[in-house]
């Protein structure tokens, strides 16, 4: 594998481990981000690695900035595995992948969404925010939760739904999407 | 509102606990829902990420050299597995020629199964489900214990495999599942049954009579059986084949054909017949230690006053019953105050009534055909393929069920929807006497009545392409028609692809016209360059057949 500011090209079989442990944990941390759960950031960074280094390998290809490119594979993989792909999306287009694109989601925007998302929690009522910040952030279950709130569970759960219906709402007022 | 609560929970629940949830694969949510959970995710985003356990990066870097390899084999040996095909095609069609003269179709052996069927009454067997590659490797999927009668009633116990310990039975009232894992006992209305078990033979009888062709291809023995192989090709589908027993004339085994380098075969290990399923099997009781979990949430009432009473409106009935049908229940969604009116005929078709006052516009589904009841807007589904929106959301799982058709309509302030195992035509019947006017089902037109003012050349073999794609369960959105003209306007929009969400949403676009064979989505964005976009079915005109954009109207 040779590597010069961020290109990549791969040369022998040994380079496929080399590029697994150099470059899996920001695209990890990037699919989590998007997924929210460990079980299928696992799997989709898996397939992102495999379809990336089987373009690779099939057209001898020198890939510019890798972990952008990794990034917009992610993507199309997630896209693809939730149903909502463009139309010739069964087989992810690598030739069409612009890492441009992908960079635009750089981490100065995702401070910029925290801030917006904290902004708006700050906008619910005690209850909502304390229900949405031991359901969500702390991942107390929905017992727990009822148990620290000393509601039922059914309370809990409809005391949620709630709480994200007017997050949802602000977020979209906030005009970020 | 309540299942909507609880799955926005359960959703919650799945991220805790670092698991994928359903919904990620799902075709289609509510819009509200999606966004949602679009909301739990971001707020979600402000922990930091559960890393993977272990050596992460080994693992990942052994599984792509292992999917590397195997996909490198897998060409290599391309050639050799088509070689073998190709011999066995070769062999096959020398029995078709020995055995046929003309287009060739097998009345006798059909009319014998179906004939054999009629003397049945019940039938016991042990099913095995087996996986196998392209290399000719065969695993063992999952082996059920069946016990089967005519009249739908069912007991399967799972002996190997992801079922295993799961029982799982419909007495004809109800259905329930003993789930050991959970120490649980689920509770089902029986009717309808979105799941009963695969290669029931009643149903495979049905399919061949309904198949476009079959033909034998010659004799074999499967466990320890002589059996009659005959390749049977369903309505738009890929072809198949069953072993028939030569003595008792029923299927015994069932494969499809090779796709995407996998090929099931369902088959009976063991079968005997009897008259009955054993009435213990049947019975209903509730292991020690086990909680009952009630997922019926109809409450039976004995009266059309008690109904009113707990609904709050007084229930319209049919003018007159549609010949033979027999009204046979009466139940009560108390929450979603649905009222719930079934009627059957012979104990078998079964037709249902859901009334509830209207509570929000009538919104077709998009996969659904578009007709009148007595002048309003109504949805056709046959099968229902969506029962996400108005009185079929409350009133049980019939997505998915391939036998359960429905007519929705909302009428002077009242919302009614007409379901049942039986054909468009009796449901029409039905909708008939109950709204008191003319039902108009379109029959689709052999010309387009409305043409494009801009063409969209097709390539048919890539339709036929996708489709195929489709058939194994990809895309499936391809199958709603709505959803392709959002990627079609998306992409007239962004040339380059889709990147992040489309400009067009779901939401922006209806359905104003879909006969099931072609239909018109308007778009109501000032964004879009299109106004119109017209689609057709060009591969195969039912359910399962995915729509193709074949123009558009320009939005100027």
């Amino acid at each position: 594998m040779t590597e010069v500011e961020g290109n990549i090209k791969l040369e022998g079989e040994k380079s496929i481990e080399e590029l697994c442990s150099n470059h899996w944990e920001p695209l990890y941390r990037y699919v989590y981000y998007k997924v929210q759960n460990r079980e299928e950031a696992e799997d989709i960074t898996q397939e992102t690695f495999i379809k990336t280094i089987s373009y690779m390998q099939r057209h001898n290809a020198r890939i510019e900035q890798f972990e952008s490119f990794l990034r917009t594979v992610s993507l199309n993989v997630i896209r693809d595995r939730w149903r909502k792909r463009n139309r010739r999306g069964n087989v992810v287009n690598l030739d069409d992948v612009n890492p441009g694109m992908a960079a635009i989601e750089d981490h100065s925007e995702g401070t910029l969404q925290r801030e917006m998302i904290q902004n708006a929690l700050s906008k619910l009522n005690e209850d909502q925010r304390t229900c949405i910040e031991l359901r969500i952030l702390k991942g107390y279950s929905v017992a727990e939760t009822a148990r620290q709130m000393g509601r039922n569970e059914g309370n809990v759960r409809v005391l949620q739904f709630r709480a994200l219906q007017r997050l949802s709402k602000i977020i979209k007022s906030e005009d970020i999407y | 509102m309540d299942r909507k609560v609880r799955k926005l929970s359960d959703y919650i629940d799945q991220l805790n606990a670092e698991r994928r949830p359903v919904e990620h694969g799902s075709s289609k949510e509510s819009p509200e829902m999606e966004e949602l959970f679009e909301t739990v995710r971001m707020v979600r985003s402000l922990r930091e990420p559960v890393m993977p356990e272990g050596d992460f990066a080994g693992r990942l870097a052994a599984a792509v050299s292992s999917s590397l390899s195997r996909e490198r084999s897998r060409k290599s040996s391309k050639k050799k597995w088509f070689y073998g095909i190709a011999t066995a095609a070769a062999a096959a069609a020398l029995i078709i020629a020995f055995n046929t003269v003309g287009p060739f179709v097998e009345p006798n052996m059909v009319q014998a199964m179906d004939q054999a069927f009629q003397q049945v009454g019940a039938y016991h067997g042990i099913l095995e489900v087996v996986e196998t590659n392209a290399e000719g490797e065969s695993i063992t999927q999952t082996k059920v214990e069946v016990w089967a009668d005519k009249d739908g009633r069912y007991y399967v116990k799972g002996l190997e495999g992801w079922q295993k310990g799961l029982v799982t039975v419909n007495d004809g009232e109800k259905k329930w599942q003993i789930q050991p894992d959970e120490k649980e006992v689920e509770l089902f209305s029986a009717f309808p049954d979105p799941y009963s078990f695969t290669f029931e033979i009643g149903k495979e009888i049905e399919n061949v009579k309904n198949a476009v062709r079959t033909r034998i291809l010659g004799n074999e023995t499967v466990a320890g059986r002589e059996t009659v192989v005959m390749e049977v090709t369903p309505q738009g589908g890929s072809p198949y084949k069953i072993w028939i027993d030569k003595e008792t004339k029923m299927p015994l085994q069932k494969q499809s054909e090779m796709d995407y380098a996998i090929q099931y075969t369902v088959r009976y290990a063991e079968i005997n017949f009897s008259k009955s399923i054993p009435d213990g099997l049947l019975a209903f009781s509730l292991p020690e230690g086990y909680k009952k979990v009630d997922n019926n949430l109809e409450h039976f009432v004995s009266s059309l006053e008690e109904a009113r009473d707990l609904a709050g409106f007084v229930p319209r009935l049919p003018e007159e019953l549609p010949d033979g049908y027999v009204q046979d229940s009466i139940a009560v969604m108390e929450k979603s105050k649905i009222v719930k009116i079934n009627y059957t005929v012979k104990n078998k078709e079964k037709v249902s009534v859901l009334q509830k006052e209207a509570t929000e516009n009538f919104k077709p589904s998009s996969m659904a055909i578009l007709g009148k009841v007595n002048g309003n807007t109504a949805e056709i589904q046959s099968p229902i393929q969506n029962n996400e929106a108005g009185i079929l959301q409350g009133g049980g799982v019939y997505a998915g069920v391939t036998d359960i058709s429905s007519i929705r309509w909302q009428q002077d302030g009242f919302e009614y929807a007409v379901f049942g195992n039986v054909s468009l035509d009796n449901l029409a019947a039905f909708a008939e006497e109950l709204s008191g006017g003319p039902v108009e089902i379109p029959e689709p037109e052999k010309e387009a009545q409305n043409e494009p003012q801009v063409k969209v050349p097709v390539d048919l073999e890539i339709e036929k392409a996708e489709q195929k794609n489709v058939d194994a369960g990809h895309s499936p959105w391809m199958l709603d028609p709505a959803f392709v003209a959002q990627v079609f306007v998306s992409l007239e929009m962004s040339p380059g692809g889709i990147q992040g969400d489309y400009p067009i949403d779901y939401e922006e676009l209806s359905i104003i016209e879909n006969d099931g064979v072609r239909a018109i989505v308007e778009v109501h964005s000032d964004e879009s360059p299109i106004k119109r976009v017209y689609l057709e079915r060009l591969v195969r005109q039912d359910e399962t057949g995915i729509w193709t954009v074949v123009g558009y109207d320009p939005a100027n």
